[in-house]
């Protein structure tokens, strides 16, 4: 049997098709680069950039099946990540757990929280949960401006007003202290995660989400528990954005409430629009905006405002013209480059031939 | 728990605050029942027409009333623009994907503030009418806040009426029922819908230049006190500007009457979503909450 012939029956058996065979060569291959090469390629200040991309990764992952497989808009993820990144400090403050334990513990967590707080939205129509969540980034904004994160002090908030000296660190796992270490480790978490939320969109839960999608009675009708699996999504993505919160905060050693700004959800949110929030491609691009983009910005100089600015107009022209976002329009751009340049050398080359 | 007398200064505040929330509750309802459109913009849109008045006063020295109108002014300018582009474009899109695009809008406006005038400057805008007032009880109440109140009751009580009797109003509430069959008989649909633009535009512009005298002008505090009309907006379930206007004075009061209360005054800001909660829990225990089409009440 020919090595294609194997393939394809390999392909047939998993139940992949061409395109996700591709899609996971390229993962693996991303991942393999990602663990064994780029910490040692990137400098100091980019290992951390990439850090934070990756973690950053997660909540728009979060965001995108929230809006993109269930139509549930959430603004106010950010503060969901705070949440996170507060429960993870204080787990990691408090308790000698195991790093993997600990940041699983605060993603279950903030999922529970995230869950019963977005509880009374879920009853209500799409446009009412995107109004509630973005009242509860700033409800949330304000609660954390009075707690301010934990740093090593007692008690439930785990906050010692430390006026002078640096306040101790959130601790990262033992075999990921340093920081290209730790970017190792958050790309292999981050990995565990994104399979996670393939498992449920290739499962049950992402079969009922996409007919609550393409209609909520229809669903209903076909028997789908509308009000469950729109809890499970959001769960999910409570528990995907907990787990990045808590990595956020070992990332940086230490967090600050003006890290989480409300317009911060709202940014997020843009950005996982231009990323694409159908795909899961979408989550890498729209990390990628997020924090790439910026800090591109201040090596060249630029103020961050434009970045603002650039996520302000990447989402209307996203929202107008393009609602699969860059994750979906820049290979189909770029096949489409590509088949052009093909014809135009085609169409040369031959000419070329002919001369005498 | 403060005496009666420690509250006292701060029901004005409180009042005018709410006035103001009242002033943009009502042109975004309007605004939300003529198009489908919720402008989360709204508060981005007045915070920079009052920087742009800021700067007219205090860098080119202009008369200061030329300044407030001009904020109004770009309010309503701004906001027809955007309408008639962006409007136009996503007419036909879900109202959740037209609210999101009003977000983007927002960054942008958020954006180019930061950039013409950052953040580490602190401005002031003080209106003319700062300087008079009254006293009741404990209470001194200066007339910016008069303003701010009885702006919000005219505008309320106006809206309501002018949809009521204007033929623009009619065609107005005529939309918000049902924009296929308002087009069917013969209603300039597009001509309505850009006053309604306009005129949610003007009310966002006056909100600004208000809210920056009563409150802070600052692009991110500004821009983000419309999550207090979108709570007032929510609990009269972007329906009724009755409502709209009584929720924006309860939200605008209780935000400022626990400013004396020790033990919670931090968490004041907290008041607009504690209320939308309450509003929705009372309302999904009654019945489904939907954006059913209906008209403005």
């Amino acid at each position: 049997m020919p090595v294609g012939g194997r393939v394809s029956g390999l392909r047939a058996r998993l139940g992949l098709g061409r395109r996700d065979a591709l899609d996971g060569v390229v993962i693996v291959a991303g991942v393999i680069f990602a663990v064994a090469a780029l910490p040692s390629l990137l400098s100091p200040y980019w290992v951390v950039n990439a850090t934070i991309a990756f973690i950053y990764a997660l909540v728009a992952l979060g965001l995108g099946v929230l809006a993109g497989r269930v139509g549930l808009i959430s603004l106010g993820q950010g503060a969901v990540l705070a949440l996170g990144g507060w429960v993870g400090a204080r787990l990691l403050f408090a308790t000698s757990l195991p790093y993997p334990i600990a940041i699983i513990v605060a993603g279950l967590i903030t999922m529970v929280m995230g869950t019963l707080i977005g509880l009374p939205a879920l009853r209500v129509s799409g446009l009412y949960l995107a109004l509630v969540t973005l009242m509860l980034a700033g409800a949330i904004n304000v609660v954390l401006t009075d707690t301010n994160f934990p740093n090593g002090g007692k008690g439930f908030l785990g906050y010692n007003d430390i006026s002078t000296g640096t306040p101790p660190s959130i601790r990262r796992p033992s075999i990921a202290a340093s920081d290209p270490a730790f970017l190792r480790y958050t790309v292999i978490v981050v990995l565990v995660m994104f399979v996670l939320v393939l498992l449920h969109i290739r499962g049950k839960p992402g079969r009922a989400w996409a007919a609550i999608r393409q209609s909520e009675p229809a669903a209903l009708a076909a028997g789908v528990n509308v009000t469950v699996y729109k809890m499970w999504a959001f769960a999910l993505a409570s528990f995907v954005t907990g787990v990045a919160g808590a990595l956020l905060g070992s990332s940086s050693h230490v967090l600050y409430n003006y890290q989480f700004p409300t317009s911060q959800s709202i940014i997020l949110f843009a950005v996982a629009l231009m990323g694409g929030i159908y795909t899961m491609w979408g989550a890498v691009v729209a990390a990628f905006l997020f924090q790439i983009v910026p800090s591109l910005f201040t090596v060249w100089g630029i103020s961050n405002d434009w970045a603002t600015i650039l996520f302000g107009v990447g989402a209307l022209q996203v929202l107008t013209t393009a609602p699969a976002g860059i994750a979906h329009q820049f290979p189909r751009d770029m096949a489409k480059l590509g088949r052009l340049l093909f014809g135009l050398a085609r169409r040369v080359a031959p000419a070329g031939g002919r001369a005498p | 728990m403060p005496s009666w007398s420690s509250f006292q200064p701060f029901i004005p505040i409180g009042l005018a605050a709410g006035g103001a929330y009242a002033l943009s509750g009502v042109g975004m309802v309007v605004l939300y029942r003529a198009t489908g459109v919720l402008n989360l913009a709204f508060g981005a849109i007045g915070a920079m027409g009052a920087l742009i008045a800021w700067s007219m006063i205090n860098t080119w020295h202009v008369p200061g009333g030329v300044a407030y109108v001009a904020c109004i002014l770009f309010g309503g300018v701004l906001t027809l623009v955007y309408g008639m582009i962006f409007g136009r474009v996503l007419a036909a899109r879900d109202p959740l994907v037209k609210a999101a695009a009003t977000l983007g809008l927002a960054l942008l406006l958020l954006g180019v503030m930061n950039r013409l005038w950052p953040a580490q400057v602190t401005r002031t805008l003080t209106l003319p009418s700062d300087n008079g007032g009254f006293a009741v009880g404990q209470a001194n109440v200066d007339w910016t806040q008069v303003i701010a109140v009885g702006f919000g009751i005219a505008m309320t009580a106006g809206t309501a009426l002018f949809l009521r009797v204007t033929k623009l109003g009619t065609a107005m509430r005529a939309l918000a029922d049902d924009r296929e069959i308002t087009a069917t008989l013969g209603v300039p649909v597009r001509r309505v819908e850009a006053a309604a633009w306009f005129g949610s535009g003007l009310l966002a512009g006056a909100a600004g230049l208000l809210l920056a005298d009563l409150d802070t002008l600052a692009s991110d505090a500004l821009t983000f006190l419309v999550i207090f009309t979108v709570s007032a907006a929510l609990i009269a379930r972007l329906r009724s500007l009755v409502v709209t206007f009584i929720a924006a004075i309860v939200i605008g009061l209780v935000d400022n009457l626990i400013t004396p209360i020790n033990s919670i005054t931090n968490f004041r800001d907290m008041t607009p979503f504690v209320l939308a909660i309450v509003a929705l829990l009372f309302f999904a225990g009654r019945r489904q909450y939907s954006f059913a089409r209906g008209g403005i009440r």
